[in-house]
This record gives C-alpha cells, structure tokens and sequence, in this order.
C-alpha cells in the first residue's frame, strides 16, 4: 500500500467522524493516532457507532463483519484508522 | 405530494431516502425544489406507497409498489407534455429505475445491501446489544413477517428485496454527486453536510443551493 493511499484512509475516516458526529473541522484536524474516541466522545453513542460503521464501509468500499466490532478498534482514532486500513489490504 | 415551480417545462420528480433518512433530508430537499424553483425548474415531491403522508402502512411495503408508483408520476408528467428527471436521494435512488425519465441525478446513493446492513446495525444498538449481532438485528420476532427499526414497522420480505436492489446504473444522462469527504467515484463533488447521519432533522442551505445550481445546469444540458 502506498502512502497516500494510507493518507487517503486517515482523511476519509477523520471526514467520516466530522460528518457522522456533527464534529468541527478544526476538532477532527487535531485528533492524533492517541486521541480517545468511544467512550470519550459523547456523541460517539452505540446509535452513531452504526452509522459510522456503514458509513466507511460505502466510502472505503469495504465490509466489516459484526464480529469484528469491539471496543478496541474503536478505542483510538489511530485504532480505528489502522483497523480500516487492514480492511482493505485484506 | 407537494409540487413547486412553473408549469411548464421540465419536471423533476424527487425520490427521499427510505425510512429514518427520509426525516432528516425531507427539510433538505424541499431547500433543494424551492430552489429549483427560483431557477425556473418545476418540481413534485410524491408520496410514494408506504412513505410520508401516504395511507399505505408501512408493513405493506414493496419495491414493486414503490416503482410503479414511481413511474406512474414519471408518465403523468410525460402526459402533460413535459419531460420527466428524476432525483433520488441515497436509497431513493433504487427507485427510480422503471420510469420513463429524461435523466436521473443521484445524491450519495446508497445500495439496498448497504442500508439492510445499517438498518441491522441500527436495530442492534436500540436493542441495547453490547455489539451488532450477525443477522440477528434484522430478524423478526418469532410468528412476525415484519422488524421494526426505529420505528417503522418493515415487511421480511421487503428487506429480501432490498438486498438485491442497486441504483440505476446506465451512464447516458445519469449523474451522481457526491459529498466533498466521500472518496467514492461521482461526477461532481459537492461540500455539505451529511444530513441523512444527522441523529435529529436538519438542513444545509448553501448545500441544497449548490445542488440546485447543479441540477438546473444538468437538465439544461440533458435538454439541448
């Protein structure tokens, strides 16, 4: 994978968050591979957690299966970018 | 059914998302047919079979209905004299594919695996389950032909449907826009906000401005 496919993902996924959560620009441009999401963001609720997950699967083309879904992957902003990245190597 | 706009000329015919989405984009889209409006573009807003005012139940709906209900608009229009465009909105764009329409503009479409997927998602997390169970969301009670999500009562055999349906994808006089964010192929992009993931209604005036300028020049090309 080359690297602006990598950036490409990190911006999709930072632009899915803006727009699932109704979050600022300036708010998701600070979020680093460490920024807390679930469970620290209040309006990351388990309703928004399934828009979110639609929602990357349509823009990054890809499928995440149920069992695939726990707090660690959504831990981390940089969890949840790597997650997604491996979802499209695979 | 609300109709904008002069009474002559093109018409477009607007398709809102179905379900929850229908709520939080229906503010939006008739931005988008006032606008068309002051552009001098006439415009209908049906309900269709199971969807906004209709007396249909919602437990009875069918595709089938939906797009024969549809094309039904499609041809009254064509009865008139004047040429039909038809505007789907996410999932509206899986309904416009039998009308007899000049062109069709899709918003964001969305795929009818992809919102069964999201409406499972979404019945999970009402249910309370500690993560989406697979399938599980969107089967009925035991001795029920229909699940409700969020509270629209939907047929099994609605949702079986759904899983096969895509959006018109023949490319003559077929457009589709895209949100700025969204990496996936579209002819043109355009920056707004995600209305139909808002958790309440909401609107985007610069956005529904932006996608009527872009409309009113696509039917003018699709015209000459």
């Amino acid at each position: 994978m080359l690297p602006d496919d990598i950036d490409q993902i990190d911006l999709t996924v930072r632009a899915t968050l803006r727009d699932i959560l109704g979050l600022s620009q300036e708010r998701v441009d600070a979020f680093r591979s460490e920024t807390p999401l679930f469970g620290a963001l209040p309006e990351l609720d388990s309703m928004a957690v399934a828009g979110l997950l639609t929602e990357l699967e349509e823009r990054l083309g890809i499928l995440i299966e149920d069992d695939e879904v726990d707090g660690e992957m959504l831990e981390t902003f940089g969890a949840l970018v790597r997650f997604a990245t491996s979802k499209i190597i695979v | 059914m609300l109709r904008f706009g002069p009474e002559t000329g093109p018409v477009v015919i607007a398709a809102l998302p179905l379900f929850d989405e229908a709520n939080r984009t229906r503010a939006f889209t008739i931005s988008v047919l006032r606008a068309l409006a002051d552009r001098g573009i006439a415009s209908v807003l049906p309900d269709l079979p199971g969807t906004g005012e209709s007396l249909v139940r919602t437990e009875h709906l069918s595709m089938r209905d939906l797009r024969d209900a549809y094309a039904k608009v499609a041809e009254l229009i064509g009865n008139e004299g004047r040429r039909a465009y038809a505007i789907g909105i996410r999932s509206g764009a899986l309904i416009d594919c039998d009308a007899s329409a000049h062109g069709r503009w899709h918003l964001a479409p969305q795929s009818g695996a992809d919102l069964v997927r999201d409406l499972g998602r979404i019945r999970s997390a009402q249910l309370h389950e500690a993560k989406p169970l697979p399938h599980a969301g969107i089967l009925p009670n035991v001795g029920e032909d229909h699940v409700t999500v969020a509270g629209n009562a939907i047929p099994v055999d609605f949702l079986s449907e759904l899983e096969r349906c895509e959006p018109f994808d023949q490319p003559e006089n077929l457009r589709v826009v895209r949100l700025a964010t969204d990496p996936k192929p579209a002819n043109v992009k355009l920056a707004g906000i995600a209305l139909w993931r808002k958790a309440e209604p909401d609107n985007d005036l610069p956005f529904a401005q932006a996608v009527a300028d872009d409309i009113a020049s696509w039917t003018a090309t699709c015209e000459k």
